[in-house]
């Protein structure tokens, strides 16, 4: 339990600070995580690879905001790093939202599990892959159960290097502007893009201080603990929701873990044995 | 007294809002102070700030959702600086978003460049499933903007800035996608797009008697296809298709395709780019779309044109 890590800036919240997730929950998810990794080394070693590293780092990250939003159909759960498109699938498949196994026909003719995820993936509702996009969409989102009156929420989830992006901030400062407090970003800050480090090629610094100048609540969490998250998650706020998602990317495979080389891996069904054995 | 394209749309919207509460009006900073939407329905109406991308994207979540935005800027940042948001909300999601964008071809006249279009019909034909309008005049923009509303097909409007025209007569909702000026034998056919081009293929007839002409309204390719047929049946040998946009990705383009057997000749935007101040007129004689320029065409002969 890690709430202690989590800080928060403002006086615009108030915590939930009951524990609301019981042990027997958290168990499941941490099942449900175990084997939507096993799905994703799977999708590695299709012949199509995968973006590991990314889908590594994200999923307990979808994981818990799936589980925030269960039986909640007017919140929309919108990933917007969709180069992980591997991990949106697990995370879709262990939860029960798809029910085809993804891994087994991962970027083959005939089924829609693309590279980048669309709309014709049960569970996906806006295509994602071109950095920047799901924020706004999962804002209009929020905007439009704002004014239907519902508590419905709009949760995206982004990547720390897709904040180089300015569509980002031009969404964060319109959902600012409009009050939308049923919106979230959740950055999953795994320091890592395409190229290499963030840190090297465009570093974000201060991330907490830019979120809370522009208007938003700002949390910053375990990335990897799903009791901590679904805390952040359920933080309610007066103004639209920030969390910073400390991740490792690669997270749970020793081998690839904290490697900028993770970000696209291709592997052999032999390694793809090994890996499975070893992920936690 | 007649309403520019801009004008109507803001009426005709703020008057469906009436009946139609899922009917939502967004803007980019570029609404004006005295939007009537704002006024009569301020809880829809949306001034995102200068945020085009986001407020494409933003107003497919809200359609998503059940309701009907529709989404107003400048042409140039519409389909320029926003494309990839319309090619991904208005196209693949299929979305029913209509984006409404005055400031289309030079209207925006001496503001320069940066405020022209002269691609967004190529850029907007290239996305297929967008139903793409140019209407001349305050009925025809009524009809299209509660046309949109009703078929809930994501829609893209061009319009010019402040300019008044008074529609050609028609009937129906939505309007037809072909509108006969004046339907004659004459070998030639003016086809016109938009409202200036529709204003010099008038002033063509009024120099040259007895010109058929044909002004269209709907641009996408599926409507194209319609107006293309409808051509074809009135058995005119030559086009001449008058459009404000680039030559290149044009509608004289498309229905030189869709014409074979036809002697098409665009008269639309050359390859040049305004640099100097002047109005509206003034700017388009510096892409060489003029009166002169539509009467040219007429007279060149059908074997030239290769």
């Amino acid at each position: 339990m890690t709430l202690l890590d989590r800080t928060t800036t403002d006086a615009n919240v108030e915590e939930h600070l009951e524990a609301n997730v019981d042990e027997g929950e958290l168990k499941i998810l941490a099942d449900q995580a175990l084997e939507a990794r096993k799905l994703i080394i799977d999708m590695a070693a299709s012949e199509r690879g995968c973006h590991l590293g990314g889908s590594l780092s994200v999923l307990d990250i979808l994981i818990s905001a799936f589980y925030t939003t269960s039986n909640d159909s007017d919140s929309r759960v919108v990933l917007s790093k969709g180069h992980a498109a591997a991990g949106l699938y697990a995370a879709l498949h262990v939860t029960g939202q798809l029910k085809a196994n993804p891994a087994e026909h991962y970027g083959q003719v005939g089924h829609p599990f693309t590279g980048h995820p669309g709309p014709k993936v049960p569970g996906v509702t806006f295509p994602t892959g071109s950095l920047g996009h799901g924020v706004p969409y999962a804002a209009g989102w929020a905007l439009a159960q704002r004014l239907a009156g519902t508590s419905g929420r709009g949760i995206a989830i982004a990547g720390d290097g897709e904040l180089q992006e300015g569509l980002v901030w031009e969404t964060i400062q319109v959902a600012a502007a409009q009050r939308l407090a049923n919106f979230t970003i959740v950055v999953d800050v795994n320091g890592g893009q395409n190229d290499g480090l963030v840190a090297d090629i465009s570093p974000l610094e201060n991330l907490t201080e830019r979120f809370t100048a522009f208007g938003f609540t700002t949390v910053e969490t375990d990335g990897h603990d799903h009791e901590s998250l679904i805390h952040a998650l359920q933080t309610s706020t007066s103004q639209p929701l920030a969390i910073l998602a400390r991740t490792v990317k690669g997270k749970g495979l020793k081998p690839v873990e904290g490697k900028a080389g993770s970000h696209y891996v291709s592997i052999d069904a032999a390694r793809a044995a090994k890996w499975k054995r070893v992920v936690r | 007294m007649t309403l520019s394209g801009r004008d109507s749309y803001r009426r005709t919207l703020t008057e469906l809002a009436q009946q139609d509460s899922s009917i939502l009006c967004l803007e980019a900073d570029l609404g004006g102070k005295k939007h009537p939407f704002a006024e009569a329905h301020p809880d829809r109406f949306f001034n995102l700030g200068i945020a085009e991308g986001a407020m494409i994207d933003m107003a497919a979540g809200l359609a998503e959702a059940g309701y009907k935005p529709f989404a107003s800027t400048f042409a140039p940042f519409a389909a320029l600086r926003a494309a990839e948001s319309l090619k991904l909300t208005l196209g693949y999601l299929h979305a029913g978003v209509t984006v409404v964008a005055p400031y289309a071809g030079v209207s925006g006249a001496w503001f320069g460049t940066t405020h022209h279009c002269l691609e967004d019909l190529a850029i907007m034909r290239a996305v297929p499933g967008v139903v793409i309008a140019a209407p001349y005049g305050e009925s025809q923009m009524r009809a299209v903007v509660e046309s949109a509303a009703q078929s809930q097909r994501p829609h893209y409007i061009r319009t010019g800035r402040n300019a008044t025209y008074t529609s050609l007569p028609f009937t129906g909702s939505p309007p037809p996608v072909l509108t006969w000026g004046n339907e004659t034998g004459s070998d030639v056919c003016l086809v016109s797009v938009g409202e200036e081009g529709t204003r010099l293929c008038l002033e063509a007839g009024a120099v040259r008697d007895g010109l058929s002409h044909a002004q269209l309204c709907y641009l996408d390719q599926e409507n194209l296809r319609t107006a293309a047929a409808e051509l074809r049946e009135s058995g005119h040998g030559r086009i001449v298709v008058v459009e404000e946009h680039r030559r290149t990705g044009g509608i004289a383009e498309a229905l030189a395709y869709l014409l074979p057997e036809a002697h098409v000749r665009g008269v639309g935007a050359d390859e040049r780019w305004p640099v100097e101040g002047g109005d509206h007129a003034e700017t388009l004689a510096q892409v060489g779309l003029t009166l002169e320029a539509v009467l040219a065409a007429i007279d060149t002969k059908a074997e030239t044109y290769r």
